[in-house]
């Protein structure tokens, strides 16, 4: 089901780097005694805050719970001092919900919500799914709201999924960015270094090739008359297409070409000097195998 | 009578694929059987149709053509074979390529004595297209068909043949001897020079001189003399022998062209009143080798490289003291050499032509256009291609038995490391 409320949810990446944190440190805490079996995978609790203002909900930051699983209490007297402390460093920002980790909702998770509810009147839920899937392309984070349906004449409180987009303030960005580089401890060294950043620029640009391939056979079927007409559909599209080039001034075009001429000589020259290596190497195979006259004694130093 | 009938009706029968190799025996058997029945070929080639017949067409053909021909008859043969050049089926002929070289042969024969080697061009280019299993295989046609261009002077028509890097030679295949090797490089590089590309010109004569040789040959001398000419045109200078050079060769080329060499040494000194005077007494051996036109040409380049070598020297310079530096007669002379030297591209500079002073420039290219990009952007890729052949040449050799062996053999003088069966080396391949 989805959400009613007409709330538009902006998520800030640094949450989400704090659940995936917090989850990962919890499992190699668990996993570190070798001597049992890995547990299942443990649940972590926190609270999400945000500011909210109007039918905007943004959520900034995010701190830890600390939840009794056993006893299904939530350490009340840990997050009142640590509302405080926050609230004393961003006056702004209100605890706006909670959030946890696992593939889906449970029933526990709306006792914890009904609790949070003193807090603001209205929590919203931060689902993360720690599980790892290659195929998914999408983040595994929902967010729920709570909203009062009346099921086989019962008003209860239900969780339905809302929609959310993701904000980035430019130093979140960076730090993103270099969290999701993280380097090889070992061989560390230039070559390595370029073949990662090559390697990752060739699969974004991969990625984006095949989203435009999709976009342009949508567009072709409908030009073919295979899907309906969608306006606003084409009117995104058609401000995506306007948004490059960016630039397209004639000196632009000049130091561009310039530039990506000067890419390709150093193409060329890495070319040439590959292709003499291979030359080489050949010629002294060569020259060992088949030369009479030549011969060289001892060991050669291959390159 | 019967027989040569019976052949045709077997050839006309077994010209389907299948039966490609029993025809193929068939045919040599009766290579003598066509020779006593000479005059009644003619209506059995008429029978016979080329395109689907090939094989038999080409037996039939190469006895008619055996022997000196009537001039009629030679026309008739030149008409019949340039159509089979032009629609044989490939595969049907490559069972036979002793046979397809000697039809090709008596093509190029008979076209000479018509005087008309036009007309074998187009046949012969055919012929080496249907002979090759790929464009990188070189055939023995290719010398006959650049001496035919050469003749007729019709060097363009050669430019798609030439320009195909030759990387394979498969004596099975095409029926290649050395001598038809050494041809097609004394002809290549006439007819780069002809073309007035004489980097490439250099190169063909290049590879006809460090060809591997026990004995050295009429077709290497002269294409060492014009190696001569040619490199003192190109480079100023005559490059010594790479090192690949056969050792008979090394030793004995330089004393049959005493000639040339001197001029070299003459050019080298940089005075053109040295050089003029050179060619001009030795005027008769030049001519005997038809290299009298590359002299004076050779001449014309030390003019241009004088001039080239005075860029070095000043930014500007008035058109009297060019001339006076160059030994040219006058100023106008010397205006005449600049502008030809502009336009094609020798040099960069500005006339002003109210006090007569040349103002040498620098070259202009910015590397700043869409051209260069694509221009460059054709030069990777040909570098990259280059690049696949030589990996594939180099895992041929390293799989080669007798470098394994030599390897092998040189293993116990190494260190310790080496404790492999078959040895390893460190590459690291980009």
């Amino acid at each position: 089901m989805s959400s009613s409320s007409g709330l538009t949810f902006k998520l800030h990446p640094l949450v989400i780097l704090n659940i995936s944190d917090h989850y990962t440190r919890i499992k190699a805490q668990q996993s570190g005694s070798a001597s049992r079996p890995l547990p299942p995978a443990p649940r972590v609790y926190g609270c999400v805050l945000g500011v909210q203002t109007g039918r905007t909900v943004e959520i900034f930051n995010s701190f830890e719970l600390h939840y009794d699983a056993t006893q299904n209490v939530l350490d009340r007297a840990f997050l009142e001092s640590k509302q405080e402390q926050y609230k004393k460093v961003f006056p702004k920002y209100d605890v706006l919900g909670w959030y946890s980790t696992g593939s889906d909702i449970q029933d526990s998770d709306i006792l914890i919500h009904k609790a949070l509810t003193d807090i603001n009147e209205s929590p919203v839920y931060l689902l993360l799914n720690p599980t790892i899937n290659h195929a998914q392309k999408d983040l595994p984070i929902s967010i729920f709201e709570s909203e009062l349906h009346v099921i086989e004449g019962v008003p209860s409180l239900i969780f339905v999924n809302a929609s959310y987009t993701i904000e980035t303030v430019e130093a979140e960005r960076i730090s993103v960015d270099h969290v999701a580089h993280i380097k090889p401890s070992d061989g560390s060294s230039a070559a390595t270094q370029l073949a990662a950043h090559l390697t990752g620029m060739h699969s974004a640009i991969k990625m984006l090739n095949s989203r435009i391939r999709v976009l342009h056979h949508h567009l072709v079927s409908i030009q073919k008359g295979e899907a309906p007409y969608e306006h606003s559909l084409l009117r995104q599209v058609s401000s995506l297409v306007r948004r490059l080039p960016a630039i397209d001034s004639s000196r632009f075009q000049d130091d561009f070409v310039m530039e990506y001429n000067d890419t390709l000589l150093m193409t060329y020259l890495a070319t040439i000097t590959k292709c003499s290596s291979t030359m080489n190497e050949l010629v002294d195979k060569f020259n060992t195998a088949y030369d009479k006259q030549n011969r060289r004694p001892g060991r050669s130093t291959f390159i | 009578m019967d027989s040569l009938d019976a052949l045709v009706a077997q050839v006309q029968g077994f010209s389907g694929t299948d039966d490609l190799l029993h025809l193929f025996s068939l045919l040599k058997q009766s290579d003598e059987l066509l020779h006593n029945h000479a005059p009644r070929l003619q209506y059995a080639l008429s029978s016979l149709d080329p395109a689907k017949h090939s094989l038999g067409y080409l037996y039939l053909l190469e006895v008619q053509s055996s022997g000196t021909l009537s001039q009629e008859q030679s026309e008739n043969f030149l008409a019949l074979a340039s159509t089979f050049l032009n629609v044989c089926i490939a595969e049907q002929i490559c069972l036979a390529p002793e046979k397809f070289n000697m039809v090709c042969r008596r093509v190029k024969e008979q076209a000479l004595q018509l005087q008309e080697p036009l007309r074998a061009i187009l046949p012969l280019q055919a012929a080496i297209r249907k002979l090759q299993p790929s464009s990188e295989f070189l055939t023995a046609m290719h010398a006959d068909f650049l001496q035919m261009c050469l003749l007729a002077k019709c060097y363009k028509a050669s430019l798609s043949v030439l320009e195909d890097d030759i990387f394979e030679i498969d004596q099975k295949r095409t029926g290649l001897v050395p001598r038809d090797f050494l041809l097609y490089c004394y002809y290549g590089g006439m007819i780069h020079i002809g073309l007035k590309q004489f980097g490439k010109a250099l190169e063909f004569f290049q590879h006809a001189i460090t060809a591997p040789a026990t004995v050295l040959n009429a077709i290497t001398i002269a294409a060492y003399k014009k190696f001569v000419l040619v490199s003192l045109i190109q480079l100023g200078q005559v490059p010594l022998f790479p090192k690949y050079t056969p050792p008979v060769v090394q030793r004995n080329l330089k004393s049959c062209v005493q000639d040339y060499v001197d001029l070299a040494t003459s050019y080298v000194t940089r005075n053109i009143a040295d050089v003029k005077g050179y060619i001009t007494t030795h005027e008769d051996a030049f001519k005997s080798d038809n290299n009298l036109g590359l002299a004076r040409q050779v001449i014309a380049s030390l003019y241009k490289r004088n001039i080239q070598r005075l860029t070095q020297t000043y930014l500007t310079l008035s058109l009297q003291d060019i001339a006076d530096n160059v030994q040219l007669d006058g100023p106008k002379e010397a205006e005449l050499h600049i502008l030809q030297m502009i336009q094609d591209g020798e040099i960069f500079a500005r006339i002003n032509q109210k006090d007569g002073m040349v103002s040498f420039q620098e070259d202009p290219e910015q590397y700043n256009t869409s051209a260069m990009t694509m221009r460059l952007n054709l030069e990777i890729h040909n570098i990259v291609r280059l690049a696949k052949k030589l990996t594939s040449v180099d895992e041929q050799v390293s799989c080669d038995q007798v470098y394994l062996s030599k390897i092998g053999r040189d293993r116990p003088r190494y260190e310790t490391e080496d404790f492999d069966i078959v040895p390893q080396k460190m590459y690291t391949n980009l």
